[in-house]
């Protein structure tokens, strides 16, 4: 049996305190195999972004630890977070977050310009990666020139840039038609496969549910068996 | 019906709270600027007036008005002439009908009138040479001014009541009373008669009352008439002196019959009182005498009418071309602190627009109707603006005593208008139902209008600072806004042009980090790139900058320019003018000027104006000034004034006539013939020497300024001799040493005349307004970037949260925004200054700053290079704070809130 790629024991996070206080996730468990493609499924409200930050290392749990890659996330200063997001764990968004002035190619490009990869080597690599997403004949068009489906794929290959174990997906097709949505969930499922990063993505579509090899639910910040 | 659209307070009460920190800024630049702006003009009001006390003060002859009237006829019934014993009364009466023509406002800038009787001056006949004699009478109010009658007794009458005299009777006596100097001069005493005659040997019969001495004698009445009181050289032509008599009430009618009608001439005299005096009764004053005395023909009808006279116009005019130049740079700078404020509003609306249009658009959608919004938000900001401007101009009333209304307009209605407008327009677009057109042809012909009209507005702009600049120098500021506001124009212009760059600028420095290795390069290049076309915060920064970078180097010429204007006017550290009467001296206060210590250079000079240079077609009456040439281009060239080499050449003897140099209308080249006034045997007739014995001259250089003189001929001592009248002296020590010799004649020192110059009201009121403004205009700038960096806050720190999810580590976010903010901080610290400057360049000339700092030609325009600098730094520093500042701010906030709250 192979170690997990993703331990989350007894993550707690609270927002606000006294009467107002929201447990947005309670004594959350669970662990993920590498080269796994895990959804994360709840209603509205039920925590799934909470969740995310915290393995993430965007926001820090009232207690609890997450380990990614056996990497203690919780445990880690500025600094090690940053390595961590340079190295292990890359993250798309709902809302694509691409930078606007530069072309698909030099987005792809941006977390290889941060770890300070050879120009030539990182060049290779993005015109690689467009390949992976389809979209090889679009490398010098802006975000704004490119749909959403597009841009989102762009996202897909700027977050496999720097070869992360760990893919985190904030619904991904969130503000995507359903077909669109569905092949950028098949994209992210393609590239499980193929480049063995371990993917966890967050959805309430039975649809893209499908499509993960297991499916983890939430509600009221507390997984359901 | 409801007229009204309905208005939802709480909605009006939570922005106003959510937003109290982009108000209050509102509330401080509404509120500052009005008060500049409001009591910029009362201040400068108040200089004119002092400009015009002191210009009074220093000319009480020139600008007193006198009214002359002729007498009427005293012929009797049997052809004799009628004694009036109420002569005086009459003469009085004058007075108060003269007084009666002028409006209540006049009267009041006046002192009371003093009427005058004077004769004409009669020639003593005591065997003393060039002795003259006149008669006077002096009345303001009831009588004259006191005296204390030392012996004998007032002048009485010689005979009582209204007797009819004939015409050919011996001279008909008049009593006269002599002041203490007079009698001692004359040696005389009560009851002597005065030998006296006029022109055509006529005798007259003056007696001698008594001996007086005034009671006050610096009573303004006895300026009228100064030879009442003392002897006085000069009045009668070169070397004579002339004494008075003083008549009384009593005597007068005596006086009237002992002279015929000409001989004797009543006046009324209005004295200016300068401490109740204003620039704009002044002026009054002036244009009210001038029409009186247009009114009143000429002085050679023979009627009894009042003639009126005055010189305080031309007392005036000088000021009056100071007070307009004041008023035109004054009205320049405070135009420029308006047009930085009022894009600063636009900035503070902009930012506010952007914070609320989610809620506005959100409110919108749920029925609120657009006039209800655009009310809401009027509302607020007449709260926080009409308050704001009514402070500002409160202080201003408390500060300068008056409030200029007008010039706060700009400002108050941009701090009210600006906010509504931007809000309503948001509103109206987020829920207009008009979405980017998906055809690509359709979208391209909507950005092609956009750029279209973009393109007409800078256009527009262009052209209004060309038409604005253009008459400004065409015709100075005066009294139209348009020629005011060309700095600020052609700053706006320039600014839109370079806005139009930024794009193509940042576009290119973003390719070229693209090929750099340095990943925060990239990012900030290409945030920068992402914000490089808002217009606003680059306007606002380059446009304050210019300006302020403008209004110093205005002050720092006009500081230049008045230091200059003292080295032209005095020609050395000091100088002195000898007395007349002590010229003969003048060698020897010219050694002991040399012999103080801490004098370096000492030159005697003799500076005359009695000559006649002919060319071969044109004659003129230069100013000729013959110097020791050698010793007085060492004094020069030990100065700052330019240096004349053409004074080395002065020395050596020239075949066609004496090498001189010559300025102003005569010019290097040309061959003159110099006529020397011949005053010993013409006298005050002032023939010259006649065409055997004129000097021949060739103008080998330009002579240097000397003492603001127009045309001046200078030749070396050693070709011809003249009276040294003038000592010029250089060195720490001369001011000393020239004050040592002030008794003299008329000491002039640089330090002192530079003083005077830069205390004068309307130097040191603008040169104050310069620095305000400067001062306002950098703060509004700071303010400005400020207010920009904080309407791309939100957008910016989005964009970094995102880089950071890629691995950018927290302290290098600051370093990326900082790139962001960095192009318009460049691009203000670097053409800001160098536009100023530009400017200034461009506008010394119509802004008449020779005016100001009493040169004979425009200054050269000085940089305070190491200010700007200063300024740049400054606004360097502004950046750095402002990026710590949202650091700081933003630090707080977990990156997983960030993005969640984006959501762009
Ligand atoms: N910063 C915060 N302060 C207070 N409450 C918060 C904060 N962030 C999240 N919450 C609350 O925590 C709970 C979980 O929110 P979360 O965003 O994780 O839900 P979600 O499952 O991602 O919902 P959605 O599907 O709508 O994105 C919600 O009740 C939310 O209101
Ligand atoms: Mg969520």
């Amino acid at each position: 049996m192979t170690a997990p790629l993703l331990t989350v024991r007894g993550v707690h996070r609270t927002f606000g305190s006294g009467a107002a206080a929201v447990h947005a996730l309670r004594d959350i468990s669970f662990e993920v195999e590498p080269g796994t493609m895990v959804a994360l499924v709840g209603r509205s409200g039920s925590g799934k972004t909470t969740l995310l930050n915290v393995i993430g290392g965007l926001d820090r749990p009232d207690s609890g630890e997450v380990t990614v890659d056996g990497v203690e996330v919780t445990g880690l200063d500025e600094d090690g977070l940053s390595r961590l997001r340079r190295e292990r764990v890359s993250y798309v968004f709902q809302n694509f977050g691409l930078i606007p002035v530069l072309s698909a190619a030099e987005n792809v490009g941006v977390p290889l310009r941060l770890a300070r990869a050879e120009p030539k080597e990182r060049e290779h690599r993005v015109e690689l990666l467009l390949e992976l997403v389809g979209l090889a004949d679009h490398a010098r068009q802006r975000p704004g020139e490119l749909s959403g489906g597009q841009q989102q794929r762009v996202a897909i290959a700027r977050a496999l840039a720097a070869s992360p174990r760990l893919l985190i997906a904030d619904e991904p097709t969130g503000q995507l038609d359903a077909e669109t949505g569905l092949s950028v969930m098949a994209l992210i499922r393609g590239i499980v496969e193929s480049e063995g990063v371990t993917a966890l993505v967050s959805t309430h579509d039975p649809v893209m549910m499908a499509l993960a090899d297991r499916v983890v639910r939430i509600a009221d910040g507390q997984l359901l068996p | 019906m409801r007229l009204l659209p309905a208005l939802h307070w709480p909605s009006i009460r939570g922005r106003a709270r959510a937003d109290a920190g982009p108000l209050l800024l509102v509330v401080l630049v509404v509120a500052a600027v009005s008060l500049l702006a409001a009591a910029v003009p009362p201040l400068l009001r108040g200089t004119a007036d002092d400009a015009a006390r002191e210009a009074v003060r220093e000319h009480p002859d020139e600008s007193a008005v006198r009214v002359d009237a002729r007498w009427e006829d005293d012929y009797g019934p049997s052809g004799g002439r009628v004694r009036n014993d109420r002569l005086a009364r009459d003469v009085e009466d004058l007075g108060g009908q003269a007084e009666a023509t002028l409006d209540a406002g006049l009267r009041d800038a006046l002192q009371p009138p003093v009427t005058t009787v004077t004769s004409i001056s009669l020639v003593l006949t005591d065997g003393s040479v060039q002795r003259h004699f006149q008669l006077d009478y002096l009345r303001s109010g009831a009588d004259g001014p006191a005296v204390t009658w030392l012996a004998g007794r007032a002048p009485g009458a010689t005979r009582e009541g209204n007797p009819e005299i004939p015409l050919n009777g011996s001279p008909w006596e008049v009593q006269v009373g002599l002041s203490e100097t007079a009698a001692a001069a004359l040696k005389m005493r009560p009851g002597d008669h005065i030998p006296l005659e006029d022109e055509q040997r006529n005798k007259y019969n003056v007696k001698v009352s008594g001996v007086f001495r005034p009671v006050d004698p610096r009573d303004p009445a006895w300026r009228l008439v100064p030879s009442a009181l003392r002897p006085v050289a000069g009045l009668d032509g070169a070397g004579t002196t002339r004494l008075g008599g003083l008549l009384s009430a009593s005597s007068l009618p005596d006086a009237r019959l002992a002279f015929l009608q000409d001989q004797l001439r009543r006046t009324v005299w209005f004295s200016a009182e300068p401490d109740r005096l204003t620039w704009e009764s002044a002026q009054r004053l002036a244009a009210t005498v001038a029409t009186l005395k247009a009114e009143s023909g000429t002085s050679a009808e023979r009627d009894t009418s009042l003639k009126w006279q005055t010189q305080l116009d031309g007392v005036l005019r000088e000021v009056q071309a100071q007070v307009d130049a004041a008023y035109g740079q004054a009205s320049v700078l405070l135009i420029a602190v308006l047009a930085g404020a009022v894009l600063v509003l636009l900035l503070a609306a902009d930012l506010l627009m952007r914070r609320r249009s989610p809620a506005l658009i959100a409110a919108r959608q749920r029925g609120a109707s657009l006039p209800g919004i655009a009310g809401e938000l009027l509302i607020e900001s007449l709260v926080v603006a009409v308050p704001a401007a009514a402070l500002g101009i409160a202080v201003a009333f408390a500060v300068a005593g008056d409030a200029a209304l007008p010039w706060v307009v700009p400002v108050a209605s941009c701090g009210i208008l600006a906010g509504p407008a931007f809000g309503t327009v948001a509103a109206a677009r987020g829920t207009r139902d008009r979405r980017t057109p998906a055809n690509r042809a359709a979208r391209l012909f909507a950005q092609r209008t956009a750029q279209l009209r973009r393109a007409a507005l800078d256009a527009a702009v262009v052209l209004a600072a060309v038409g604005a600049i253009v008459s400004l120098r065409q015709r100075g500021v005066g009294d139209s806004a348009l020629p005011a506001a060309a700095p600020a124009l052609a700053v706006i212009a320039a600014t839109l042009l370079l806005v139009r760059l930024m794009p193509v600028v940042t576009g290119v420095a973003l390719r070229q980090s693209l090929r750099s290795r340095r990943p925060l390069a990239v990012f900030g290049a290409a945030q920068a790139a992402a914000t490089a076309s808002r217009v606003l915060p680059l306007l606002v920064l380059t446009t304050t900058t210019a300006l302020a970078s403008f209004a110093v180097t205005l002050s720092a010429t006009t500081g230049s320019g008045l230091a200059d204007g003292a080295w032209r006017t005095v020609g050395a550290d000091a100088r002195l003018d000898v007395a007349p009467d002590e010229t003969g001296s003048t060698a020897a206060l010219a050694a002991k000027i040399a012999a103080a210590p801490g004098v370096t250079h000492v030159v005697a000079g003799d500076i005359s104006g009695g000559v006649r240079v002919v060319t071969n077609d044109t004659s003129l009456t230069p100013n000729l000034v013959i110097v020791d040439a050698a010793a007085f281009h060492r004094l020069l060239a030990s100065t700052p004034l330019p240096d004349a080499p053409g004074l080395d050449q002065l020395g050596k003897g020239g075949r066609d006539g004496i090498p001189v140099l010559v300025r102003g209308s005569l010019h290097p080249g040309l061959s003159l013939r110099l006529y020397l006034e011949d005053d010993q045997d013409s006298g005050a007739s002032g023939g010259y020497s006649t065409a055997e014995n004129a000097i021949k001259l060739t103008a080998v250089g330009a002579a240097p300024a000397i003492d603001g003189m127009d045309d001046v001929v200078v030749i070396d001592a050693a070709a011809l001799p003249g009276t040294p009248d003038t000592i010029w002296a250089t060195g720490p020590g001369a001011a000393r040493a020239i004050d040592a010799v002030a008794a003299s004649g008329h000491p002039v020192v640089r330090d002192a005349v530079l003083a005077a110059r830069r205390s004068a009201p309307l130097t040191a009121g603008l040169r104050a307004l310069d620095l305000a403004a400067a001062g306002t205009l950098l703060a509004l700038g700071m303010l400005g970037f400020a207010l920009g960096a904080a309407a791309g806050a939100p957008a910016r720190w989005r964009t970094l949260a995102r880089l950071r999810t890629l691995g950018l580590r927290t302290r290098d976010t600051r370093r990326v925004a900082a790139g962001e903010l960095l192009p318009p901080v460049l691009v203000a610290a670097v053409s800001g200054p160098l536009l100023g400057v530009l400017l200034v360049r461009l506008t010394l000339g119509p802004l008449s700053l020779r005016l100001i700092t009493a040169q004979s030609a425009d200054p050269p325009a000085v940089v305070p290079w190491w200010l700007l600098g200063v300024a740049s730094i400054v606004l360097l520093l502004t950046l750095v704070a402002v990026v710590v500042a949202e650091a700081a701010v933003r630090r707080r906030r977990g990156l997983g809130d960030v993005l969640r709250a984006g959501g762009d």
